[in-house]
């Protein structure tokens, strides 16, 4: 499995540039991945995935200082620090499992020679099996400008 | 993750047009084609289109690939068919809603049919062995009526949408 990506950042035209928001990846030896690390070196998602087992937090930053943080432990999704209250903290969750993907939607016309819009949508969450053994989810939808309604 | 993405059309013996800038229709076979130049006469069909979705960059995964007409009202008795995850054939005028082809209708709005990879996969995997970065094709075609006005039609919007990790 290769472990990161020849993209540099900064250094031409770049398909990172259209992203808003970037992952850290944190992991319970205390080690982290980040989407665009120290040295401008993009990650693959792949590389979370691949340790799953280990992920403990998994935050999701912007430049305009959104944070949005899931905590792998205990089930809980965080903003700029503060736990979201509707999620029941005590309720026992089980094999909690992390929700990540960008829904791309891009826009072509008829007749009018332009592409049209290509937004991003950053579905962030977590799935966990509760007391009863059901499985539940609880998913951000954020945009671009870190707006966010919450779905399952 | 990073992904980029361009529209593709190809046109005669698959020759492949990566990075159009719009998909008009018309009576001919060809990209960017310029819908003055090559007007569809009422009760006839344009060409039909294969077009497709090319990613570049990278990614881990694209998945649930979806497309529907998201915007634009038809004229009276003017029609946009859609099928999905097709074969190339060298575009035609014939009608694509046929028996035997069963092009049907537009979405027009977002669908449960995803589009495929080119490979027949219901994801594009980066990396993976004989992956070509390209959706399956959608194939679509205006028709018309004797009844349909004459002039210019609305024009329309086509959304893709697809999610990345």
């Amino acid at each position: 499995m290769d472990n990161s990506m020849d993209i540099k950042i900064n250094s031409g035209n770049n398909p990172i540039d259209s992203l808003s928001f970037l992952w850290i990846a944190i992991f319970s030896d205390g080690t982290k991945i980040e989407q665009i690390d120290g040295n401008g070196i993009e990650h693959r998602f792949q590389l979370v995935k691949d340790r799953f087992e280990d992920l403990v937090y998994f935050n999701l930053t912007d430049r305009k200082g959104h944070l949005f943080t899931v905590n792998l432990i205990n089930g809980l999704i965080g903003y700029n620090k503060l736990e979201f209250p509707y999620i029941e903290s005590k309720e026992k969750k089980e094999n909690i499992r992390l929700i990540y993907f960008l829904r791309h939607r891009i826009e072509i016309g008829t007749e009018d020679l332009q592409e049209k819009s290509h937004t991003i949508e950053y579905h962030l969450g977590l799935q966990y099996l509760d007391k009863l053994g059901n499985n539940q989810k609880i998913i951000l939808r954020i945009d671009s400008e870190g707006s966010f309604v919450i779905g399952e | 993750m990073a992904a980029t993405h361009q529209w593709s059309e190809s046109n005669g013996a698959e020759v492949v047009h990566d990075g159009i800038a719009n998909i008009n229709f018309g009576s001919n076979d060809s990209y960017n084609l310029v819908p003055a130049t090559y007007p569809i006469t009422r009760n006839t069909n344009s060409f039909c289109k294969y077009i497709r979705c090319k990613f570049t960059g990278s990614w881990t995964e694209i998945s649930n690939m979806k497309f529907w007409k998201s915007n634009g009202e038809y004229k009276t008795d003017e029609s946009i068919s859609a099928g999905f995850n097709v074969a190339f054939a060298t575009p035609t005028q014939d009608d694509q809603r046929v028996t035997g082809i069963g092009d049907t209708a537009v979405p027009t709005s977002e669908p449960s049919q995803n589009v495929n990879s080119f490979e027949g996969a219901s994801t594009i995997v980066y990396g993976a062995t004989g992956v070509s970065g390209y959706s399956a094709y959608v194939r679509l075609q205006t028709q018309t009526l004797v009844t349909t006005p004459s002039g210019a039609v609305n024009s329309k919007t086509m959304t893709f949408q697809f999610d990345e990790t």
